[in-house]
């Protein structure tokens, strides 16, 4: 449940650009990772706590974003759709690579902080750590503040019309250019703030982003393409996917059912996230609270 | 016979093409004569076996216009197949090649009828997924050796072995391959000319207007997407013979998927030359990057790197790939 709030923010970014550019993003687990290395780097670095390591991972997300975009992916709009597919591919095994050129093949990981080791217990024998609960409050946090932008103010709603129609927004004097930019800067910031936050209880290293790309398209696709909202539902339900290995086996010791030991439930923990995308891909192709088909 | 003529049959492309596939084809039939290191043939086979791959993803993805990025899928039940049928039961290579195929459609049938409700990119990563949840499966699946994978022993056979397809001179496999290039070749120009490919172009070109004109246009396309898993199939199971130890991650993972598509593309998607001249360039390409570059000190990915730059820029700026720039050309001339 935590982990999908912190999960609702890492496929936010991606729902942004489908939603304006209809792009499918495949670096975007790559921006993760390069989020979690800047948040642990930074950390580590200035001797902070990582949790204040936020506007850092946001300005590199925005930069990250705007770059990849006038470098690179403007050349790709033109092409035909298997173009975009295989490009954005590229630039996930371009930054992916250059990260393991540069940071090495090791797992990172972040040890000190003042929430480290601290948790509460809420009864039921549920011990919630103090790093997941704070890094759900502040993606939630990011998530609203992303929500109100888009819907409160003028720049978000040009964002919204571009993403509802580029012709008609060109038409009402959008300059759906610099929009198609905005959102990978956007989408660029929050999911390396998403990945600053997920440095916090989770060891980093180069080959990380593909399971994030995976899990963010499933988000993506339960909740809708380009719906912000319900990418945040989405996004819960899929953390609760993850942890049915828990339940799973909170149900075998509790009524110690022999049977249930044998299947190896946690290596499964990822194919019910694909299970659930493909099934609701079939039966809903716009998704629980998608407009666009 | 109707058909065997129509796949010998070459008739309809330029002069210059076919004396430049001909001496290609003949060069090929005569390369193990020539001096060559180990590294080049294995590069050679490689590159055979990547081009059928392409081949396959051409029928679907070329002329249907469907990306599909869920190829491996099929490597994998093809060379698992194999695998488990010659060291549980030795059946020879011939015999599990068609059930690894017939296994391939089936699952393709399965699969593919809900998903060709798809289009787009929603379609492509429906089929990524399902090729990540079958990796998953197999690899918690302790009958297919989980993520150990399997592994054929030559020793229990007595090479050459042409029946269970065991050799130890790379020579064989690279004759071998080489028959199941120029059938491929042969199938694929009679299927670009069969009902079912003028069917797919139109397919691409206006997916209502081809119905409209009384195409059953959902059949078409998993029929064609069973022809595709056929072929791929078919060089999984090769796949098992020649690298003998096979495991998820190498024959199912999202990498090889996309190489595939990556080639075809690079070659010119919808042609019948294209696959082949994609795999021409990326497979060496590939194979020598990391021959040079990949085992330097202080230097890891850098290979990678460079190829994933070539991807972006070819995807970016000529993403008809080599034989659309021949057509360009020839177009110019002729105006």
């Amino acid at each position: 449940m935590l982990i999908g709030m912190v999960l609702a923010l890492v496929a936010l970014g991606l729902t942004i650009i489908w939603g304006v550019m209809d792009i499918v993003n495949f670096a975007h687990g790559e921006f993760l990772m390069i989020g979690m290395y800047t948040g642990l780097l930074t950390a580590q670095g200035l001797g902070i706590d990582p949790l204040f390591t936020l506007p850092v991972a946001a300005v590199v997300g925005f930069l990250l974003g705007i770059i990849c975009y006038f470098g690179f992916v403007k050349f790709l709009l033109r092409g035909p759709m298997v173009a975009q597919l295989l490009g954005t591919f590229g630039l996930m095994l371009f930054l992916r690579n250059l990260a393991l050129l540069i940071f090495g093949s090791e797992d990172r990981a972040l040890h000190h902080g003042i929430l480290v080791g601290k948790s509460f217990d809420i009864g039921m024998g549920v011990i919630v750590p103090a790093t997941k609960l704070a890094c759900a409050g502040l993606s939630v946090a990011a998530f609203v503040a992303v929500w109100l932008m888009m819907h409160r103010t003028k720049m978000g709603k040009a964002l919204t019309a571009t993403s509802l129609n580029v012709q008609g927004a060109r038409y009402m004097g959008i300059p759906t250019e610099k929009m198609n930019a905005l959102a990978w800067g956007i989408g660029g910031a929050t999911v390396t703030i998403a990945g600053a936050l997920i440095v916090n209880f989770w060891s980093v290293n180069p080959f990380i982003g593909l399971l994030f790309t995976m899990i963010a398209f499933a988000i993506v696709a339960l909740g809708g393409f380009g719906s912000v909202p319900g990418a945040f539902f989405a996004g819960l339900v899929v953390g609760m996917i993850t942890e049915l290995p828990g339940f799973w086996d909170f149900f075998t010791y509790t009524f110690e059912a022999d049977w249930m030991v044998d299947i190896p439930m946690t290596s499964f923990k990822y194919m019910w996230v694909y299970v659930a995308y493909f099934v609701i891909m079939v039966l809903r192709p716009r998704g629980l609270f998608g407009w666009k088909q | 016979m109707e058909a065997i003529r129509n796949a010998l049959d070459f008739s309809d492309f330029p002069r210059l093409d076919l004396i430049v596939a001909g001496s290609v084809g003949i060069a090929f039939i005569i390369f193990p004569l020539f001096p060559h290191s180990s590294f080049a043939m294995s590069t050679m086979i490689q590159f055979l076996m990547f081009s059928l791959y392409g081949m396959g993803w051409n029928t679907i993805g070329g002329y249907g216009g469907q990306v599909d990025l869920g190829k491996a899928q099929y490597v994998g039940i093809g060379a698992y197949t194999t695998a488990v049928m010659l060291i549980l039961w030795d059946v020879p290579f011939w015999v599990s090649m068609p059930i690894g195929m017939c296994f391939s459609v089936v699952w393709s049938f399965i699969i593919g009828y809900p998903l060709f409700r798809l289009k787009g990119h929603y379609f492509a990563i429906a089929t990524i997924a399902t090729s990540l949840v079958l990796k998953d499966i197999f690899e918690v699946w302790d009958f297919v050796g989980a993520a150990r994978g399997l592994e054929i022993s030559p020793i229990k056979y007595h090479p050459p072995d042409f029946l269970r397809l065991i050799f130890k001179e790379d020579v064989y496999y690279f004759y071998v391959i080489l028959g199941f290039f120029f059938l491929g070749v042969l199938y694929m120009n009679w299927f670009r000319k069969s009902r079912l490919g003028f069917q797919l172009r139109s397919i691409k070109d206006n997916e209502d207007v081809a119905r409209s004109l009384g195409i059953n246009v959902h059949w078409a396309k998993v029929k064609t997407y069973a022809i595709a898993t056929a072929f791929v199939s078919m060089v999984g199971s090769f796949h098992a013979c020649y690298i003998k130890s096979i495991e998820p991650e190498d024959t199912m993972s999202l990498d090889i998927s996309i190489l595939i598509a990556l080639m075809a593309m690079l070659g010119g998607a919808g042609s019948l030359w294209g696959p082949i001249i994609g795999a021409g360039i990326l497979i060496p390409l590939k194979s020598y990057l990391k021959e040079w570059l990949g085992a330097q000190a202080g230097m890891v990915g850098i290979d990678l790197i460079l190829y994933a730059l070539i991807i972006m820029v070819i995807s970016a700026f000529e993403p008809r790939g080599v034989w659309g720039i021949v057509e360009k050309i020839r177009r110019r001339k002729r105006n």
